[in-house]
């Protein structure tokens, strides 16, 4: 346990390092509100414009970290022997995909608190407990552990040059179908509602509105993690004898 | 908590892998005591890495049992008992040489501290630089240290020299003569023969995934017909010459006849008493490369019975 919290920081302090990583977790997101979140005066998903905008890019930069972040560095990782050395060491078995997830998850943190506080104190969405704004970031941030399956997933699967056009795909059609750029409606919404950022992103509009939220979201979510991590599992799996 | 055990460090029992129709080891036994240093040499393809990685617990036995400390190899890495450097094995991109040798040092047991190991590893001077932003063999040296974080009663080294210049390399065995000293057991597998004779007190041949060889160098040496002996003779009777005491390989170039032989004087003297008047004569010892090459080429021919047999 002790050795895995080792390299949790380790993977931290890499990630910090990394620009383009920060830049796509971090700067992206922010800019993005700032530039367009107090663009439009419409109501979507039941909401004002402002806090659908908020919620879309805290799921973006958290999204975004996870699966660009991941994928690539895992299969290059694996490429270049550097799991293969962790297998040398006293470290758990797994613990270099639970110092993965860790990682990813601890540092997409403050992209999440930022976009909600840029929401809160520049978009001037107001929400009636305080308990709901808990409720969206932990949403969000949840929903960032789906795309680390799924980078964990490919990244143990394929070569890197292989992984950077799959991520890339995946990624962006998660983004346009799932509504992070512009709201659905109509048939791409009825299509769009299978993705998991898109459930992310309502769930959250759902709270904000103040409207009971559809059980079928959440159970989406949660279908979305478990087939990425049977994924995940069974590429670690069969790697077990290559990597 | 070293190991107190009298039993081997390491033990093969009838270990085999095979990949498909391919046997890349095949029924290999052999035991490592405890101190010893010991070279694994073997042509590309011999099976080393493969037995490396069973021994490592990165790859599993298709069949038979190995020990290491007297349990399976997967406990005995994860216990800290056993450090290593293969050619397969990466660096973390991103850190610094101190962060990542602080890293793997903290993932032990027992870690040595790291100024100790980056000073044994010979890259206390490059301690801040970037990981990724390093010579080939400034990495081979990185990679070195983190065989050595730990106190480790086993340390298994993958060609540790590679791409390391003379003068590297004579450091490097100098400080790994030093490890060894505090009781360690060694296991190194190695390109250069020289480097085998010099730093090793016991060496295993490996080919086609047996285990053809086990001594010291000079045992080796011995095995394989210690002396070359060379001469010029007009009348080449090459069965007469087949059939000398001691022979172990002949070779035939016009007048100019060169033999390996385990007893060069019995030899000679055959010969002469045959009533030969041989010439230009000379006995040379065999070095461990010709050695070498002598056991795995026996071997070759033993194992592929189309080939037609040459002298």
């Amino acid at each position: 346990m002790r050795g895995t919290m080792l390299l949790v920081r380790a993977e931290i302090i890499r990630l910090r390092r990394n620009r383009r990583y920060m830049i796509t977790t971090l700067a992206l997101p922010i800019v993005l509100y700032l530039a367009i979140g107090k663009s439009a005066k419409a109501v979507v998903y039941g909401v004002d414009f402002g806090a659908y905008y908020m919620v879309a890019m805290a799921t973006f930069g958290s999204f975004s970290g996870a699966l660009t972040g991941n994928a690539i560095r895992i299969a290059s990782e694996r490429k270049e022997g550097w799991i293969r050395q962790l297998r040398l060491t006293p470290l758990p078995a797994n613990g270099y995909v639970v110092a993965k997830l860790a990682a990813s998850m601890a540092i997409t943190i403050p992209s999440v608190v930022i976009v909600l506080l840029l929401g809160r104190y520049y978009g001037g969405v107001h929400l009636a407990h305080g308990w709901e704004w808990i409720a969206i970031a932990a949403v969000v941030w949840l929903g960032a552990m789906i795309f680390t399956a799924l980078a964990i997933a490919i990244g143990y699967r394929f070569q890197p040059d292989q992984v950077q056009p799959i991520a890339m795909l995946i990624y962006f059609l998660f983004l346009i179908i799932g509504g992070i750029f512009f709201p659905l409606s109509g048939v791409l919404q009825r299509i769009g509602e299978y993705t998991p950022t898109y459930q992310a992103v309502k769930i959250a509009t759902d709270v904000i509105a103040g409207i009971t939220v559809p059980g079928w979201l959440i159970v989406g979510m949660v279908v979305w993690l478990a087939i990425f991590s049977a994924l995940a599992w069974a590429s670690v799996r069969a790697t077990a004898e290559s990597v | 908590m070293s190991y107190g055990g009298t039993g081997p460090v390491v033990s093969f029992d009838n270990v085999s892998k095979h990949y498909g129709s391919l046997k890349a080891v095949d029924g290999l036994s052999l035991d490592l005591r405890k101190g010893e240093t010991v070279a694994l040499l073997g042509p590309n393809g011999a099976g080393k890495s493969t037995s490396l990685d069973m021994l490592l617990a990165l790859r599993k036995p298709t069949s038979g049992t190995i020990k290491v400390f007297g349990s399976d190899p997967y406990h005995a890495v994860k216990s800290g008992q056993v450090g290593a450097m293969l050619q397969s094995g990466g660096l973390m991109p991103e850190v610094t040489v101190r962060e990542l040798v602080t890293l793997v040092a903290g993932l032990h047991p027992r870690p040595v501290p790291v100024d100790t190991t980056l000073r044994r590893a010979g890259i206390a001077a490059i301690a801040g630089q970037r990981v990724d932003r390093l010579s080939g063999g400034q990495t081979q040296r990185v990679r070195f240290a983190l065989a050595i974080v730990g106190e480790c009663d086993l340390v298994v080294l993958d060609e540790p020299t590679t791409a390391m210049d003379v003068e590297t390399r004579q450091r490097f065995w100098a400080s790994m003569k030093e490890e060894v000293a505090e009781g360690r057991t060694l296991l190194f597998a190695t390109h250069y023969l020289e480097e085998a004779d010099q730093a090793a007190d016991r060496i295993l041949v490996i080919n086609r995934g047996r285990l053809l060889a086990d001594g010291t160098p000079a045992e080796i040496k011995a095995r394989a017909g210690a002396k070359r002996l060379s001469f010029r003779l007009d009348r080449v009777d090459e069965a007469f010459l087949l059939g000398l005491p001691g022979l172990v390989s002949l070779d035939i170039r016009n007048d100019i006849v060169q033999i390996q032989s385990s007893d060069s004087d019995a030899t000679l003297y055959a010969l002469i008493d045959a009533g030969y008047r041989p010439r230009e004569v000379e006995i040379g010892s065999l070095g461990l490369e010709q050695a070498f090459l002598a056991i795995t080429a026996e071997d070759d021919r033993a194992s592929s019975p189309v080939q037609t047999q040459e002298a």
